[in-house]
């Protein structure tokens, strides 16, 4: 086969995107092959290319091959990547699977529940495949994690993109929202790109990452793949096939800790109560005057109205003031003290509905609360104290809400927050990380006759919470 | 600039309308406007949210103000402000401090017994000793770090309430844009400002002339043929205050909605008087080009006719505007380049780009001292001294 007229066209990266110049007299074969790759010719440019979504690279490539052609590449800007001296724990059975299931494609999800290890099944697939690779996770905290995780597994001291940090090194971590922003300069530069809590990336926005990345080989991780907007469907063509599941249920008991629920009803104190009735009332007259026009308005209407009616925007306030009297009532503070005491000596969770309630607690009781502004040498002084029982308690907001890994967290606590059965899930994972034969314990402090109730209800109707006892103390 | 949380717009068969306050219905914001510069002057020291709160307040009995418009206000009276923002992590050095002496004593109860016997208020007060502070003292160190309690340095603010109203428009605007797929703009007189600075915003340009001396640009990115993409939006957020300094255009944007799949239209033009807080562009580029012009005058000169960025040269993404073109009456056209003082990077780049274009008779005049810096200038290229004579270029034509 001769090389110089087998070569049918010229691929590069330009910004996110693959242009093909096509060698003349050699369209026809380009459509025949490429006939189920999106190519729209773009005469923007002089002379006029191909261009398809960085995505289609490791198909393209494919095609070519099979078909017996050449192309000139320009696109892998891959760089060497050693490792120093990795440590990475033998795989349990499991997460051998997975790995197993992953390897053969090299694309692919892997949907494992937090706390069967999922960072450690992709440090194992790292260490094997020793590629330029992009790590996107879906908050800061997160991306600090897998830098540490990284350079504790691997030995390597990972390039960050991200939390104005630009450091793109050959393996690399970022976020989704930073991916977003920077893949059309990246989208060459990694050989394997690893998403990480992956049910993020179908967002309108956030696919993006996907679809600027040239990388042949992805993977994607979660525990919860389902998308209430179903475009989980999606991860299928922006990551590849769904090639491991381990459910939740597979692996309660045996690989993690075993758990209780326990539902603490908290009253608002008198105080509160009155200024929680004045609020209710101030929202429900509000929205009763304005049904006498209009019988369906409801809530969002409220809301719509705000632009324009002063008495619409204090009926928002007055609902902001109700919320805000739940999230942070006294008595759940006195609940919290009796926790404490209860739970003496072993390390305890605490997650709040808002960053004020997390920093009141963390002024009130002196325990460490990490929250979105914390630096990340701040952080890993945080957890690494927590972890070595330097610090008796840990509060936070969603910000640890996903992924970040507190080994040996027993006891966890919610006051407030959202009531999406991801979240309930996210955070149960958080005490279910086995440790001996002891059981975890999830207190959730709700307040009595408001609407958290109400949102209780809700988080137990999730999967995670199914066959749980429900006690009260 | 804002975000796109802050934006406001309503839609109106099928155009999009980003908020404006104007003259005849905001009149009385003006004064809204003077309080709020007032607010932050007056305000060196004091915390964000404080700040925010009392911007907030003046809007109380405001009828038809949504909220995120005071939030918009905040917004740009913080991009001109400097917040102490506790850059050498104090507080975070303090919290640390603090929670590791609190730590022996967990918990720290109200109600003492003979298990638990820390109170919050001794183990406090112990602390607060060591430490030599008021505990009040100790507890507001330990949070200034958070972004709505840093206080404010300095605040540079804008020229007056009407500034800041202005600001508050083109922002708007900015922001309907950040959604944006796609942007059209139909140009005249200042043609080659607003594409140099869509080629700065990085935007792609796709030009089709109209009548003489009008274009239509078309501003996108890489991706936007592959599918509906916001991702450049932002850069044409970035490009509109250039658009605004320039006058004689108008522009329509695709901007995506929250229905899948469809779009509003986003109309803009120089009779919508945004104000830009950019200065315009200046008639002549080069004090040369404006001498020549003056020389020359409106005659006709051996046959010739000197006309003023008579036209685009393009070839995809690359472009050539020459200052002048020379129409001779029997509709031979030369185009006229003056080179005067600039970098040599500048006129290495220059000349890079006329090669691609050397198939157009393009005549280049160049002042003599810079003549031997530039690489690849052409043999037949004009030198001059102080100023270009027309009758050095006169014989060149001919």
């Amino acid at each position: 086969m001769n090389l110089y007229t087998d070569t049918i066209f010229k691929l590069s990266f330009v910004r996110g995107t693959l242009e093909a110049a096509i060698v003349r007299g050699k369209t026809g074969i380009f459509m025949e092959i490429m006939q189920d790759i999106p190519f729209t010719y773009d005469s923007r440019v002089e002379p006029g290319v191909w261009r398809c979504d960085a995505l289609h690279y490791a198909t393209i490539c494919q095609r070519v091959r099979e078909a017996g052609y050449h192309f000139e590449d320009n696109v892998p800007r891959w760089r060497q990547v050693r490792w120093e001296n990795p440590k990475i724990p033998p795989l349990r059975p499991e997460q051998k699977e997975a790995v197993n299931a992953w390897m053969p494609g090299k694309r692919g999800v892997i949907v494992m529940p937090t706390g069967a290890g999922k960072t450690e099944v992709a440090l194992y697939i790292m260490r094997e495949l020793v590629a330029a690779t992009l790590i996107v996770s879906p908050v800061r905290d997160l991306m600090y994690q897998w830098h540490r995780r990284i350079l504790n597994g691997l030995g390597y001291d990972a390039g960050i993109i991200g939390d104005n940090i630009y450091k793109d090194y050959p393996v690399s971590v970022t976020t989704y929202d930073s991916a977003f922003i920077h893949m059309d300069k990246l989208g060459a530069n990694f050989q394997l790109i690893i998403f990480d809590e992956c049910h993020h990336l179908p967002g309108e926005s956030r696919r993006e990452a996907a679809l600027m990345s040239a990388a042949p080989m992805r993977l994607g991780l979660t525990a919860t793949p389902e998308r209430a907007d179903e475009r989980h469907i999606d991860l299928d063509r922006l990551i590849g096939p769904l090639v491991y599941h381990l459910p939740i249920a597979s692996v309660r008991g045996t690989t993690l800790a075993d758990y209780d629920i326990v539902r603490i009803p908290v009253h608002l104190s008198q105080e509160e109560q009155e200024r929680y009735n004045t609020a209710s009332r101030r929202v429900r007259e509000y929205i009763i005057l304005k049904k006498k026009d209009d019988p369906s308005f409801d809530w969002l209407d409220l809301m719509a109205e705000t632009a324009n009616d002063p008495e619409a925007r204090a009926a928002q306030t007055a609902f902001y003031l109700k919320q805000s009297i739940q999230d942070r009532a006294e008595e759940k503070f006195r609940v919290l003290e009796d926790i404490f005491r209860i739970h003496i000596g072993e390390p305890l969770m605490i997650f709040t509905g808002s960053n004020a309630m997390a920093r009141d607690i963390s002024c009130r009781f002196l325990v460490p609360c990490l929250l979105n502004h914390c630096g990340k040498r701040e952080r890993m002084e945080v957890l690494d104290g927590f972890k070595n029982n330097v610090y008796p308690a840990l509060v936070a907001n969603q910000v640890l809400d996903e992924g970040v890994d507190i080994p040996g967290a027993k006891v966890a606590v919610v006051v407030g927050g959202g009531t999406s059965s991801r979240q309930a899930k996210q955070r149960l994972g958080r005490i279910l990380r086995k440790k001996g034969n002891k059981r975890g314990i999830l207190y959730e402090v709700v307040c009595e006759e408001t609407g958290e109730v109400q949102r209780s209800r809700q988080r137990r109707r999730s999967d995670a919470y199914q066959g749980t006892r429900h006690q009260r103390i | 600039m804002l975000t796109r949380e802050h934006a406001i717009s309503e839609y109106k068969d099928g155009r999009i309308f980003p908020d404006r306050l104007t003259r005849q219905n905001h009149a009385h914001y003006v004064g809204y406007a003077e309080q709020m510069l007032e607010i932050y002057r007056e305000g060196k020291g004091e915390m964000r949210k404080e700040l925010h709160h009392r911007v907030h307040a003046i809007f109380k009995d405001e009828p038809g103000c949504p909220p995120r418009r005071i939030d918009s206000f905040c917004k740009l009276l913080d991009d001109v402000s400097t917040y102490d923002r506790d850059k050498g992590k104090k507080s975070a050095a303090l919290r640390i401090h603090v929670f590791r002496l609190a730590a022996p004593f967990h918990p720290l109860v109200r109600s003492v017994d003979r298990l638990f016997d820390h109170s919050e208020d001794t183990v406090k007060a112990k602390i607060a000793a060591e430490l030599k502070k008021d505990w009040p003292q100790i507890e507001e160190g330990m949070f200034a770090d958070v972004k709505e309690c840093h206080r404010l340095k300095e605040f540079k603010g804008y020229a007056g309430g009407e500034e800041l109203l202005s600001r508050y428009n083109v922002a708007q605007a900015q922001a309907t844009l950040f959604r944006a797929v796609k942007m059209v703009v139909w140009v005249g007189s200042d043609f080659k400002t607003i594409l140099r600075y869509a080629k700065l915003a990085r935007l792609i340009h796709t030009i089709q002339p109209l009548e003489p001396g009008r274009y239509r640009f078309i501003f996108e990115g890489p991706a936007s043929i592959l599918r509906n993409t916001r991702r450049y939006g932002i850069y044409m957020a970035k490009f509109l205050p250039a658009l605004l300094a320039c006058s004689d255009w108008k522009m329509e944007a695709r901007i995506q909605t929250r229905r899948k799949g469809f779009t509003a239209a986003f109309q803009l033009s120089t009779t919508d008087k945004l104000k830009s807080h950019l200065p315009g562009p200046e008639e002549f580029d080069s004090s040369f080009e404006e001498a020549f012009a003056g020389k020359w005058g409106d005659e006709t000169r051996e046959g010739w006719r000197l006309v003023r960025e008579g036209g685009i040269l393009q070839k995809g993404q690359k472009v050539f505007i020459p200052d002048f073109v020379l129409e001779h009456e029997d509709g031979r056209r030369v185009y006229l380049e003056i080179v005067g003082f600039w970098t040599p990077e500048y006129l290495q780049a220059k000349f890079e780009n006329l090669q691609v274009f050397k198939e157009h008779h393009i005549l280049v005049a160049a002042a003599e001292a810079v003549a031997d810096k530039i690489p690849g200038l052409p043999d037949n290229a004009i030198l001059f001294k102080s100023s270009l004579n027309i009758k050095d270029v006169l014989s060149r034509l001919n």
